[in-house]
């Protein structure tokens, strides 16, 4: 895969729910093997613009594409490129590791074995003796694990991240942040909303500044200090920019 | 994928504890309701055929009597009921259980056992049925109330959306799976019944027919709850507020609706009181029908057309019994009489079942239970069907006194005898209970109800399909 290939892209989004504009003439565009990063305070439309993306949203005006396609007219098409993973990655309770991953891969058009299942858990360091544990017992980490596997078995070209590490402990949200990389290497294009300055900083290669649904500000995140990322985000969400 | 959300169903009701506790409380339930029914069932048919053979061998033994007087000694004749009666056994409590078939007049079935039980036994009337129109619905709703809401709540809604599951598939593969937990749940309770039921009775083909078709009904009935179980589950956000809703559901059509058709149906159609239904038949009888003519003077224009008959002039002259012959005149006319009134009553009660039905539009339940009544054979068309057939018994045998009494005896002598070898020759009474076909035909309106709910019940689910977002 090229890796300047553009896999997901957003032209003058607008979306409003009644009259409230969520999305404001939203202009981005992540190539593949790069990780973007979407920070901004609470209703500042990093959801929204995921959502958008999930087809869950549909735009009041502009375009979205995945891979250049769009949600709303090939949603089937759409939705077997993406991979999406939630602040809490649902899974069913009452299903072990193995069965949620193989359920969730069936729903995907996948038929896996029990091995690959068990392989692909492992390739995202769940522990083997958790795979056919339920996951009512899993922590947090292990959970976003399984989503990682889904998306794995996917093979999706793009992930959607919805505050990936919120309320991991650090080593968790090292060891998932580092999983991300190694998958954007591989060529996929990770889109992830958060609020986690120092995560986005550590993985992601393009940095965008949301605030009442407008993008405020974009850089490469290579070329900007921790402190002075710091300083962008708190004078964007002071108001002071 | 449909086949995958079914097993993942179904895996979810085998491994969820709760469903446990609640497939053990059916089979208690049920089995408990069965067995005491089962056995209720065998003390009355016992009971009835000691009665019925202790009566008939006292007929048989009457002695030497007046053919006539020997038919006043009455015959009582016993509704056999159906085995399926032990699942439902429908109006029987209510209904008389024997009929005392009499000359000169057709008596109504008496010794209902609701009468003979005292208040406390108003408290142990629920049956098998009972459990399956009223309860097992709950449980339906306990399986269902929570199907989407728990999805959307615990957020596995969203990922079967970002997955490119259709609402539809969704829906379909819930509801599919929903029903065969629900049938898993219930199988160990039907699986005693069914053993219970082919061990101890005789079951005919036709009841073999019933009970499929009352298993049809109730898969039926059951699907219009899991389908509207769902529907709510998409409409509400919350699963309380969707159970609130499912219960205000369940207690419209289990327990408003058929209290409030019955309530309306006796304002709007009442049924006449029995001193009134019994003095009317008097008073036609006596006054005579249409032009008639009252008794005396339908009797009069009778001995006229007699005496010309027999070529005699005077009664005293006649070959053959007077007595007997002006008994059956006259019971003939009582029974065109009674005919007329027993199937007005009759009418009266099936425009009043029929008038209860508008309560449906509340729920099925009203409609399943009648079902299950009459593929049990309990209901009002059997008990019909029953009292015609011991109609046609009693003018049978009263035919055969009066026969005797006539052919025995000359003019207005009243030496007619007749001896034991006389009362035995009258045939028992064997009664043919209904097929399948005439339970379908009386069951049509509301298996159509049914129909109609389920009907109406699955649209409704389609066009929640719209509204299921993550």
């Amino acid at each position: 895969m090229s890796l300047n290939k553009t896999l997901l892209e957003a032209r003058q989004l607008v979306v409003k729910y009644k009259n409230h504009c969520a999305i404001d003439g939203l202009d981005l565009s992540v190539p593949a093997g790069c990780v973007y990063a979407l920070l901004g305070g609470n209703g500042a439309g990093k959801t929204s613009t995921i959502n958008t993306f999930l087809g869950f949203n549909r735009p009041t005006s502009g375009n979205v594409f995945i891979d250049g396609e769009s949600p709303e007219q090939n949603p089937a098409v759409v939705r077997a490129k993406l991979a999406y993973l939630p602040e809490n990655v649902a899974l069913y309770e009452y299903l072990s590791g193995v069965e949620n991953l193989t359920f969730f891969c069936t729903l995907a058009g996948i038929r896996l074995s029990r091995q690959h299942a068990h392989d692909l858990l492992a390739n995202t360091g769940l522990q083997s003796d958790a795979h056919d544990r339920r996951v009512s017992t899993y922590s947090k980490g292990m959970r976003q694990k399984v989503g990682l596997a889904i998306a794995s078995a996917k093979q999706a070209k793009v992930m959607l991240l919805d505050e990936p590490t919120s309320g991991l402990d650090p080593s968790a949200a090292n060891d998932f942040a580092q999983r991300i990389r190694a998958a954007a290497d591989l060529g996929m294009a990770v889109l992830m909303a958060t609020h986690d300055l120092f995560n986005a900083k550590q993985v992601a290669d393009r940095i965008g500044i949301m605030k009442a649904g407008r993008l405020v500000e974009e850089f490469d995140a290579h070329t900007v200090a921790h402190d002075e990322l710091e300083h962008k985000y708190l004078a964007h969400a002071r108001g002071l920019l | 994928m449909i086949v995958a959300i079914i097993r993942k169903e179904l895996l979810a009701v085998v491994r969820d504890g709760r469903l446990l506790v609640l497939a053990f409380s059916v089979f208690a339930l049920l089995s408990g309701f069965f067995l005491a029914s089962i056995s209720e069932y065998q003390q009355l048919q016992q009971e009835k055929q000691a009665v019925g053979a202790s009566a008939k061998q006292q007929w048989d033994t009457q002695g030497v009597k007046n053919p006539h007087a020997a038919a006043h000694f009455g015959i009582y004749v016993f509704k056999p009921d159906s085995p399926l009666a032990s699942i439902d056994p429908g109006l029987r409590h209510y209904t008389g259980q024997t009929l005392w078939l009499e000359p000169h007049k057709r008596n109504g079935a008496r010794f209902s056992p609701a009468a003979d039980q005292g208040l406390a036994g108003r408290f142990g009337q629920a049956s098998a049925g009972f459990v399956l129109v009223a309860l097992l619905p709950l449980l339906v709703i306990a399986l269902a109330f929570n199907a989407v809401t728990l999805e959307r709540e615990q957020g596995t809604l969203r990922m079967l959306h970002s997955l490119g599951v259709s609402a539809m598939q969704l829906l379909l593969g819930k509801f599919i799976g929903l029903l065969l937990a629900f049938l898993l749940v219930l199988l160990p309770a039907m699986g005693l019944a069914m053993i219970i039921l082919y061990r101890n009775f005789d079951l005919t083909g036709d009841d073999s027919l019933r009970l499929l078709a009352l298993g049809a009904s109730f898969f039926i009935y059951y699907a219009v709850f899991a389908a509207l179980a769902m529907s709510t589950s998409i409409h509400f956000n919350s699963s309380r507020l969707a159970l609130f809703a499912l219960l205000a559901f369940w207690s419209g059509s289990v327990l408003i609706a058929p209290r409030l058709g019955a309530a309306a149906a006796e304002a709007w159609m009442p049924i006449p009181a029995a001193t009134a239904f019994w003095a009317a038949i008097k008073h036609d009888i006596q006054q005579g029908l249409d032009n008639d003519g009252d008794h005396e003077k339908r009797e009069a224009l009778f001995n006229v057309q007699l005496l010309k008959q027999y070529g005699v002039t005077r009664i005293e002259d006649l070959p053959v019994g007077y007595a007997a012959l002006k008994r059956s005149f006259n019971d003939g006319y009582s029974e065109r009489v009674h005919t007329l009134h027993f199937d007005s009553l009759s009418d009266a009660f099936e425009r009043q079942s029929r008038f209860i039905h508008i309560a449906s539009l509340l729920g099925p339940s009203i409609a399943m239970r009648s079902v299950s009544m009459t593929l049990s054979g309990m209901d009002l068309a059997h008990q019909r069907h029953f009292e015609d057939a011991a109609e046609n018994y009693r003018h049978y045998f009263i035919g055969l006194t009066d026969d005797w009494d006539r052919e025995r005896s000359h003019g207005t002598e009243h030496g007619a005898q007749g001896h034991d070898d006389d009362w035995a020759s009258v045939k028992a009474f064997r009664y043919q209970s209904p097929s399948v076909g005439f339970a379908l035909h009386h069951s049509l309106a509301d298996l159509l109800v049914l129909l109609a709910w389920l009907v109406a019940a699955l649209i409704a689910l389609l066009f929640s399909a719209k509204r299921l977002k993550p």
